[in-house]
């Protein structure tokens, strides 16, 4: 199933790629061409949201779970895929509801860096990837810069799972408290 | 104050993302002796090595960084009224310092066919020695031919073919196919130098790697100086020959005695050891005595002197190129190439804790990456260039583990024959094989990471929603 994964997954590379692109030009421009490129931005996120779903599944079989799971490149590939399609699926839900309102005020510089950040993370998952098929790129290189050595596990300690649990109620709360107050 | 909430929780998220990028690789790797596990200060370390031969011996020459010599091993203090052993092999550093520095080397000649593409991986069997899991010595004792043949206590290096179950040590083929393999040329020669237990005599152990680790035949160029009946050492300095019963345990401790200094005991500096003595507090004895090898064992020798020098050993060895005992050594031959494996003990460990390199081709002037140079003469001049080879810390990694598809991705390539250098480097090397000693608590803190990862994002998605969406009109 390896080769297959390896087909599947120049879909979502391209087509979140493509999307950032018209994000990028939306959000620097309210010109013609802009406009019309923006209405293909929801598209182009569903597109890639499916078809880095299937890419997922193709990859979680490309070895026996416990093989993929045992090795630290495989561990790091599969948890940065994972947030990797999680992150745009959350961008793709937003953009959908949040339609035209995007582009008003600072909402589209805001819509930017999310879409931005999807990017990087999706380069880290495509790198490590790389590496897994034997093929490591520089980026890893620029990873291990920036302080994280690819070939050792990405795992954070118990206090920092609490922080981020505490984040994320936090969040949500936040969120509901707006809404209540703008209801 | 929407927008303010909005541009809180991008801080927040964005934030979250900064901790857990600060944070990631930290809580689980630590030191722990009672499960076997140390993982030292540096991951990998540089081994130089050249190689020569005149036609009827050959030489290797190593040179490697370390902080001090390794000269101490295993002594006998007296302690209490008591002598007590200091230099046992255990995990990690033995915490006096009290450990040899060491170099190895595997040879072989193509007789064991995954050497060439796996190296030393495949003397890796299953509940090694110091492993987390390790057979207990009263496990291999009760194995017939280990334990009751040949007096093994412990799992050591050994063969793949050997056993007929990979994933069991135990599962040691018929004596007659043990045999069958050694005369096919089954086995890796292993060259053995070490600083305290044969360096001082100019000596280096020769051994082979089999069903198990063996001395070749003949005798070592070290024995045991110790009487389990009376808790008391064998054998003493010669006050005559050396001017002293024993050595001083804080000159050991302070590391005060050098090359030139006696701290190693000789068979022939030895005497009877008398209990009689008014021993003192602090009085010391090598556990480990040094003799003149016989037969065999005794075929490697150093070639003039091995010392430490300016944060460097610098040991060179010589044995004949065909020592006549083709069951034991690998025959070196002129045009022929062979495959060779390094390891070295430095900073006073042993056992596991040594740093290896990955298979190293040696070609007797043929290409390799390890050329031996042909010389005229009885001692090369090492005229050529090192060759610079990388050294790593291995971890808990097996063949078995290697070679299982449920537990190594890579299996595959290897029932395919791909050697390991197409696939990893040595500091990937390293960083698995001490991911491996935390296989278990690492899988699951990584679990939870990607799963609060996930609903970091999910939470963030919600408010981002919530925040971000305007009323129509």
């Amino acid at each position: 199933m390896g080769v297959y994964h390896l087909l599947a997954i120049v879909f979502p590379i391209a087509l979140w790629d493509v999307a950032f692109l018209f994000i990028l030009i939306r959000t620097l421009s309210a010109g013609s061409l802009a406009t019309r490129l923006e209405k293909t931005i929801v598209p182009l996120l569903l597109l890639g949201v499916l078809a880095g779903a299937v890419a997922y599944v193709l990859g979680l079989l490309a070895w026996p779970y416990s093989a993929l799971t045992a090795s630290p490149l495989g561990r790091n590939h599969m948890l940065m895929a994972t947030w990797t399609l999680a992150y745009w699926t959350m961008i793709l839900v937003l953009a959908w509801r949040l339609g035209e309102q995007m582009w008003l005020g600072a909402s589209r510089w805001v819509m930017l860096g999310l879409a931005a950040f999807g990017v990087a993370l999706l380069t880290i998952a495509g790198t490590l990837g790389g590496s897994l098929a034997g093929n490591p790129s520089g980026i890893s290189d620029l990873v291990r810069l920036l302080g994280w050595e690819v070939y050792s596990t990405f795992y954070v300690p118990n206090l920092t799972l609490w922080l981020l649990v505490v984040v994320s109620v936090i969040l949500v709360g936040i969120g509901l408290r707006e809404r209540k107050r703008h209801a | 104050m929407k927008q303010a909430s909005l541009y809180a929780s991008i801080a927040l998220f964005a934030g979250s993302f900064a901790v857990i990028w600060a944070t990631q690789g930290t809580g689980v790797i630590k030191n722990d002796l009672s499960r076997n596990i140390f993982i030292p200060a540096e991951l990998t370390m540089p081994l130089q090595v050249k190689a020569a031969y005149n036609g009827r011996d050959m030489f290797f020459r190593y040179r490697w960084p370390s902080e001090q010599p390794g000269i101490y091993h295993d002594m006998l203090k007296f302690e209490g009224g008591k002598w007590v052993r200091y230099g046992r092999s255990v995990p990690g550093p033995q915490p006096q310092g009290i450990y040899e520095d060491r170099v190895t080397m595997l040879v072989d000649d193509g007789s064991v066919p995954e050497f060439e593409k796996y190296g030393g991986y495949i003397t890796i069997g299953d509940r090694m020695r110091f492993f987390t899991n390790e057979a207990s010595k009263e496990e291999v004792k009760n194995q017939p031919y280990l334990g009751g043949k040949k007096n093994k206590s412990e799992v050591g290096k050994y063969l793949p073919a050997t056993r007929s179950d990979v994933n069991d040590w135990a599962s040691v083929v018929p004596e007659d196919d043990l045999a069958a393999l050694r005369e096919a040329g089954y086995f890796l020669d292993l060259w053995h130098w070490r600083a305290h237990r044969s360096n001082p005599i100019d000596k280096s152990d020769d051994q082979f790697v089999a069903e198990a680790r063996y001395g070749d035949s003949g005798k070592g160029p070290f024995f045991t100086n110790w009487d389990g009946d009376n808790q008391q050492p064998k054998l003493m300095f010669d006050p005559v020959s050396t001017g002293r019963n024993a050595l001083n345990w804080d000159d050991l401790a302070q590391r005060k005695l050098g090359f030139d200094d006696l701290y190693y005991l000789r068979e022939d500096q030895a005497v009877a050891f008398d209990p009689d003595r008014n021993w003192a507090e602090g009085d010391t004895i090598p556990r480990r005595v040094l003799r003149a090898g016989e037969g065999s064992r005794s075929d490697i020798s150093v070639v003039g002197k091995a010392r430490w020098k300016d944060g460097f050993w610098d040991v060179a060895l010589v044995r004949a190129m065909d020592t006549g005992n083709p069951l034991e050594d690998k025959a070196m031959v002129d045009k022929r190439v062979y495959n060779v494996a390094f390891a070295v003990h430095r900073n006073a460990t042993g056992s596991r804790w040594h740093y290896v390199s990955l298979p190293v081709s040696l070609g007797l002037d043929r290409e390799a990456e390890l050329n031996a140079v042909r010389f005229e003469g009885a001692e090369p001049q090492w005229q050529q260039p090192w060759l610079d080879v990388a050294l790593f810390y291995p971890g808990q990694v097996s063949w078995p583990m290697l070679v299982d598809r449920e537990q190594h991705a890579g299996a595959e390539q290897i029932a395919e024959g791909v050697p390991v250098k197409v696939r990893h480097s040595e500091k990937q090397l390293a960083l698995y094989g001490v991911e491996m000693e935390f296989k278990d608590e690492i899988q699951l803190q990584w679990l939870f990471t990607m799963l609060a990862g996930l609903g970091l994002i999910a939470a963030f998605g919600v408010a981002a929603n919530l925040l971000m969406t305007r009323k129509e009109g």
